[in-house]
């Protein structure tokens, strides 16, 4: 390849021409002490608190501490390149991340930079990281649902494109597949997806990348990354900068979810900065205003009004108990902010139903209002059902002799249970999983094995797919189960278990034959 | 500007632009230089007080090393700091500042007498009006040049301003000129810096709307 010189002269001439001496007037300091991703300045006394301001090298700083002085500073890059004595200088700017589409299906670090190695991102579309949330005249209620593909997501606490739904529970429960699940049933949605991993192990964020790869999500996805061994200023900042990204979209009528993994990781690196700013203690040692960092940031997704071209923001938080520990600090100010929670057991997640769902403390406050007709028909009440099933099911192991309507109580429960379980990465469509949560609430598969349940939808999801694509097709448009579609998904079940029959029995007249 | 100006001012400075400053020191000496210059103004002796205390730091200080450690040194008790005062300065400074010294001795503050006298300068050219200014120059400046340099930067800033020049031939040419902490910089170092900046984001820019356009099939 032969570059036109030519070209690159007139540039330079071009620039040259233009070298006039302007005066170049900014504001100093001078780092007086720098360490741990923080540094004192001295001096830069007009700089404003949440200011960007520079260190030699193009390392940029937030002003975090104002105080009598000295500035306080957050270092966003190598602060082993900062040293005592280097001059800092205010920019007179708010920082601000790349956002619209040149950022989709990038990896990015939390001020924008590419990690992908797919070169720099080009766009001029910038938005300040932090931003206020939209006030009330600007939001309009949760509707519309955000289909997550999970079956016991969307039947039993559904999430509506708006929504916060905190996904909490110990490590190793499933959390980040719930996250990533979410993000893959995206997939022709026009969901825009930003998956903000904060404190991760770098290894487990390559999988989490490489996942979305895989099954073709990243085409509209961006993955923020600010990993375990990052400083803690750029782990703070991770999900702010995700969500200016996010937003961008929101503000522009068009939808975005985000997926922040996780919380408690960055309320972590807010208590390291914090404490080294000197910054008082609080309730286990965070500073007193990790509430707000936390709530300003869930509030930023929110639905948009009609006049603000009615875009939403959806965000899935994740906290990470320990030891299911709710009560801690962190759970108890997330779990207050969000409108809901899915609760994840490690006990469940061993006994084999994943994902991990505790079904009596999930809850979506936004509820059914985000759920399609046809699914709320089927689905409602499941969740109780399911929470009452796990109670008589810790009485029965007592083993008192049952009457036969408690045993059948059970045996609902034992397929409901088997029913809800899902494979990671396969997330389900909302016709089939409105066909298959009928079959087991209206009780056609009571007298199906517990362990035939899964073998016995996926067959009749094909059955249905290739026999009568008509059912599905008008599930689809409607978007409810009316008395008619009721009618004929009977038929189907009756239909489909007919022919399990009639196979079965061949199958067997045929090994009696042999 | 004047003569006394000029000669204090490396101490001043030193607190400011250098490097190893003390913000706890810095925060104390300022209470006491602020306790001084109200104390000299009731006794309408601030300008010799700052002579004087500036005099102690540059003049007598530094051709006494030992005098320092005796100030610093928590084992001698805060009487005999007094004491040592007494013999040394009584009947040749004004009262105000002999008293300053008491007070600080008796309150183990002797240590830090050089930041409260840059402190105190510092203040009363505050309450003057007077910005302290930093004007660097590439090659040496004759005075005619430097008063109408800092002529034209009163007029430019609007303040007053007690000047500290500097030589830094790193500059290559041209002139900085720090007021407080605002830098106004026109050297050519700082417009190379700036035009090298440009250019590169220029060729990333061209390179990458114009990937094609750059290079020839």
């Amino acid at each position: 390849m032969k570059f036109n010189t030519d070209e690159i002269a007139s540039v330079l001439r071009e620039e040259i021409g233009r070298f006039e001496s302007r005066i170049d007037v900014r504001e100093v300091g001078r780092v007086l002490e720098v360490g741990d991703g923080i540094a004192r300045v001295w001096g830069l006394s007009g700089v404003m608190a949440g200011e960007m301001v520079e260190f030699p090298g193009g390392i940029t700083g937030l002003a975090f501490n104002l105080e009598e002085n000295s500035v306080g500073v957050i270092i966003l890059g190598d602060y082993l390149k900062v040293t005592e004595g280097d001059e800092v200088r205010s920019t007179g700017k708010l920082l601000s991340v790349p956002v619209g589409d040149a950022v989709i299906g990038r990896v990015l670090d939390p001020l924008g930079n590419p990690l992908d190695g797919k070169g720099p991102v080009v766009t001029d579309l910038r938005r300040p990281v932090e931003t206020l949330a939209p006030g009330v005249a600007e939001r309009q209620p949760v509707r519309e649902p955000l289909q997550t593909g999970i079956k016991a997501i969307d039947a039993m606490t559904p999430v509506g494109r708006g929504q916060r739904e905190l996904i909490i529970g110990d490590r190793k429960t499933g959390k980040t597949a719930i996250g990533i699940d979410a993000i893959i049933n995206q997939k022709n949605s026009g969901v825009k997806c930003f998956y903000v991993a904060v404190g991760q192990k770098d290894s487990s964020v390559a999988v989490a990348i490489d996942t979305l790869r895989k099954y073709g999500a990243m085409d509209y996805t961006t993955v923020i990354v600010s990993g375990a061994s990052t400083a803690a200023p750029l782990q703070y900042i991770a999900p702010y900068s995700g969500t200016a990204m996010a937003e961008h979209f929101m503000y522009n009528g068009q939808h975005a979810l985000i997926v922040y993994d996780d919380l408690s990781k960055q309320a972590t690196a807010y208590r390291q900065l914090s404490l080294l700013m000197r910054r008082p203690p609080g309730r286990e040692a965070y500073p007193g205003d990790v509430f707000y960092a936390h709530s300003r940031l869930l509030e930023r997704s929110a639905k948009l009004s009609k006049e603000k071209g009615g875009g939403s923001l959806t965000s899935l938080p994740i906290i990470e108990t320990l030891e299911g520990e709710v009560s801690a600090y962190i759970p108890t100010n997330v779990i207050s902010i969000t409108d809901g929670q899915i609760y994840l057991q490690p006990d469940l997640f061993f006994a084999g139903q994943r994902p991990a769902m505790n079904a009596g403390i999930s809850v979506s406050r936004v509820g059914g209002a985000a759920q399609t007709k046809a699914m709320k028909k089927v689905a409602g009440g499941l969740r109780l059902d399911l929470a009452s099933f796990r109670e008589l099911e810790a009485f029965a192991q007592l083993g008192t002799d049952l009457d036969a309507a408690t045993q059948q109580r059970l045996d609902r429960g034992y397929r409901m249970v088997e029913l809800l379980k899902q494979g990671q990465f396969a997330p389900m469509d909302t016709v089939d999983q409105v066909m298959s949560i009928y079959a087991g609430t209206r009780g056609h598969l009571d007298d199906v094995k517990r362990e035939d349940v899964a073998d016995w939808e996926k067959g009749f999801l094909t059955f249905v797919r290739d026999q009568i694509p008509e059912l599905r097709r008008r599930i689809d448009e409607s978007k409810e189960l009316d008395a008619e579609g009721e009618r004929q998904l009977e038929a189907a079940i009756a239909e489909y278990k007919r022919q399990r029959a009639t196979k079965g029995s061949d199958s067997r007249q045929l090994a009696g034959a042999r | 500007m004047s003569s006394s100006t000029t000669s204090q001012t490396p101490a001043r400075h030193a607190a400011g632009h250098g490097t190893g400053v003390d913000i706890g020191v810095e925060r104390l000496a300022k209470v006491y230089a602020q306790a001084i210059i109200a104390a000299a103004d009731k006794a309408g002796c601030r300008g010799q007080v700052l002579e004087e205390l500036a005099g102690i730091v540059h003049d007598v200080l530094p051709k006494a090393p030992a005098a320092a450690g005796v100030f610093a040194s928590p084992r001698i008790t805060p009487e005999e700091k007094s004491a040592v005062i007494d013999r040394i300065f009584s009947g040749k400074l004004a009262p105000t500042t002999l008293n300053s010294l008491h007070v600080l001795a008796r309150h183990e503050r002797l240590g830090i007498l050089p930041q409260v006298a840059a402190a105190a300068a510092r203040l009363a050219d505050e309450m003057e009006g007077l910005s302290q200014a930093t004007i660097t120059t590439a090659v040496p400046l004759d005075p005619a040049e430097q008063s109408r340099i800092v002529g034209e930067v009163e007029a430019a800033v609007g303040k007053r301003l007690a000047p500290t020049f500097v030589i830094s031939p790193e500059l290559i040419g041209g002139l900085v000129v720090r007021v407080a902490d605002t830098v106004y910089d026109q050297s050519v170092a700082t417009s190379l810096v700036r035009l090298r900046d440009r250019l590169k984001q220029r060729s990333i820019h061209e390179i990458q709307y114009g990937r094609d356009r750059l290079g020839t099939p």
